[in-house]
Order: structure tokens, then C-alpha cells, then sequence
């Protein structure tokens, strides 16, 4: 759907999209990422962050990151990772970052004016657990069941943000997480450790939703591209995976309409 | 006194092989820790030597890395290969259509 108002001449209709993730600043790290940051007006239409912003979740590392992304002239739209939770205090850091101007989203979404289109963003950090048959199970002790009912409600939450999105008409969908939602992205990693590293049931949610692009961070030595079940293209875009201050990514805002995927009930309704 | 299985009663006492390896992952656990709070770096045995691989955001960071990694493991051959991540703007980006 387009809103009101003509076409922006001399400009195609693309959402230019940059994202990071896994910039894990520390308290000595100001003015790390600014000098690229700057020229995100003349390349980029927003920036993700994809968690892992700072190095221990503490509030002076938060300044740092504000520092990075404050007035940069583009929307910023994060997700906390779980660095970003370390300092027990991922409500401060969230808190640090909005005051920056940053849209932090846990289980919510946001919705961008980019060329008279609506560009949507559903952000969760998710969480582990595993990939479809290497994944743990709801069962047993009570902590093993805590850590898969906490990578379900992650999942749970993506999903009621990509279900915001859907009421939305947006030319462009993007699903937002920390963890990954598929193991493509992984490869690199130690096949040991895939469980640490991310859950299907983000894919599930995305797939069940739709999207046109899915963004993760964590896996800092895993690969960029890979892609669901259901055919969305995941890109992670932890820093040392992409080697630079963001990675850009280009997607059309008229080339397809909204899939509007009926969202199973067992997103839809929890 | 303990019962140990075999393998350890023949053992000499002081540091062996198997020791090495437990040194190898106190290192993994202090890189992932409090301090460093680092997972972007792999360390692996290399026959007689210790690699350490990965990218991390400064090269302060990559020296408190390579200090950590001798200091942990005295007497071990350390060889890094770590890398600086980039932090330049991309010169061209990927056209998703
Ligand atoms: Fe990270
Ligand atoms: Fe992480």
C-alpha cells in the first residue's frame, strides 16, 4: 500500500537498508563507528542494530553506543543481544538508547515513512535453543524448561510484532532479532555450539508472518547470508562477519505486494 | 585417599598433556567471561602449538586478548592470527529483488 502523496522524482523505489550488529562497545570505545555513521544520510534510509551493542549491558557502555547513533540524520531501529543483558539492567540500556532517539524493540514494531512507502520492522532478541530435530525440549528440570519456554516466548514475541506489521500495509517487511533464526548463517561456528546460537522457532514465526528480510546478529564467526524454510533471506550482520562499520542491503518498495500469510495459532493467539 | 582409574595413577605428577587441555578451556571460559566478555575468538590445539583465530573490534582488545592467552597458558607456544574488524562505510551494498 502507498500513502498519500507523489513519488519522490528522481529516486527508484528502494528501501536502502543498513545494519550491524555485535559492535560490542566498551566504556573506550566513543567515536568508533561515528566517522562511518556519518555517511549513513547518503547511503542508507535507516539502520538496524542487531544487538550485542555493548560489551556488558552496563549504562556508561549504553552512553557509548548513544554517543555513536545519536541525531545521525537516519531512524535507528535495534534490538538488545545478550551482552546487552549482562549488567542485569537491559531496561537502563533501552532507556540510553531511546533517549538517543533509537526505536528499541522487544516484541514490538516499527513502522518508516522511506519514498511514500511504509517500511515495517518487527524486533525481538529471541534466544538458543537449537534448529529443527538438534533442538531441547520443554521437559524435565525446572531450569531446562525455563530456557526453552524463554526461546519460545522470544519467538512468540517476534511474531506478535510481525503480526503488528501485517495491520500495517508495509511495501517492506524486516523481522529484527540478536539470535539467529536459521543455521545457514552459523556456518563457521562450531557445530557443538549451534544450540547456543539461535532457534528455529524465530524461522517459524517469520515464516508463519511473512517477511521480505530477515536480520541476526551472535554469531561472530558464522557466514551473512542464508534463508527460512519459507524462502525469507536472513543476512547476519555481526561486525566481524561483515567486516565493516554496517553492511547495506536494497530491497524494492513496489517490485511485490504484502504476502499476507494467515499467522498460524499458534503465534496468533498466545 | 581418592581411587583414580587407571589412567592417572600413571601419571607423573606436575603438568601434562591432559592438563594443557584443561588449560586450553579455563582460557575459553576467561575469554567468554566477566572481563573480555569475548566469543568472536577461537581458540584451538595445533600439534605442540596454541592458535588463537577471529575478529574482535580494537586492537586494544586483541592485546588484552594475546595477554590473557599467555598468561593462561605459560609454557605453551601462543601463535594468534586475530583480526581488527573493519570500520569503514561498505562502498557497495547487496540488491535484494
Ligand atoms: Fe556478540
Ligand atoms: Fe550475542
Amino acid at each position: 500500500m502507498t500513502l498519500p502523496g507523489p513519488e519522490p522524482t528522481g529516486r527508484e523505489a528502494v528501501v536502502r537498508v543498513a545494519a550491524v550488529g555485535d559492535i560490542h562497545l566498551g566504556e573506550d570505545c566513543a567515536g568508533l563507528l561515528r566517522p562511518a555513521f556519518e555517511a549513513l544520510p547518503d547511503c542508507a534510509d535507516l539502520l538496524l542494530l542487531a544487538g550485542d551493542l555493548t560489551r556488558h549491558g552496563s549504562v556508561a557502555e549504553a552512553e557509548v553506543v548513544a554517543g555513536e547513533i545519536a541525531g545521525l540524520g537516519v531512524p535507528v531501529v535495534a534490538v538488545l543481544g545478550n551482552h546487552d543483558h549482562h549488567a542485569d539492567t537491559p531496561d537502563e540500556v533501552t532507556r540510553v538508547l531511546r533517549d538517543a532517539g533509537a526505536h528499541v524493540l522487544e516484541g514490538e514494531s516499527a513502522v518508516l515513512p522511506v519514498a511514500g512507502h511504509k517500511v515495517g520492522v518487527a524486533g525481538a532478541k529471541g534466544f538458543c535453543g537449537g534448529f529443527l530435530g538438534r533442538s531441547a525440549g520443554e521437559f524435565g528440570e525446572p531450569e531446562m524448561k525455563a530456557f526453552v519456554r524463554t526461546a519460545r516466548r522470544g519467538a512468540e514475541r517476534l511474531a506478535r510484532a510481525l503480526g503488528e506489521l501485517a495491520e500495517h500495509g508495509c511495501a517492506v517487511r524486516i523481522a529484527l532479532t540478536h539470535f539467529s533464526p536459521v543455521p545457514d548463517t552459523l556456518a563457521g561456528e562450531p557445530l557443538e555450539i549451534y544450540p547456543f546460537l539461535g532457534s528455529y522457532l524465530l524461522a517459524e514465526a517469520i515464516d508463519a508472518h511473512g517477511a521480505d528480510l530477515a536480520v541476526h546478529g551472535h554469531a561472530h564467526l558464522g557466514t551473512e547470508h542464508g534463508m527460512t524454510a519459507g524462502g525469507v533471506r536472513v543476512r547476519n550482520v555481526a561486525q566481524p562477519v561483515i567486516d565493516h562499520a554496517f553492511a547495506l542491503y536494497r530491497l524494492p518498495l513496489d517490485g511485490h505486494p504484502t504476502r499476507p500469510h494467515a499467522p498460524t495459532a499458534r503465534y496468533g493467539t498466545r | 585417599m581418592t581411587e583414580r582409574p587407571e589412567p592417572y595413577e600413571d601419571r607423573a605428577p606436575g603438568p601434562g598433556p591432559y592438563e594443557d587441555e584443561y588449560r586450553i578451556a579455563l582460557l575459553r571460559e576467561r575469554l567468554a567471561g566477566d572481563g573480555p566478555a569475548e566469543l568472536g575468538v577461537r581458540v584451538e590445539r595445533r600439534g605442540g602449538v596454541v592458535l588463537l583465530t577471529g575478529t574482535v573490534p580494537t586492537s586494544t582488545r586483541r592485546e588484552e586478548i594475546l595477554d590473557l592467552a599467555r598468561a593462561t597458558l605459560t609454557g605453551l607456544t601462543v601463535r594468534t592470527d586475530v583480526a581488527v574488524a573493519g570500520r569503514d562505510a561498505p562502498d557497495h551494498g547487496e540488491e535484494l529483488s
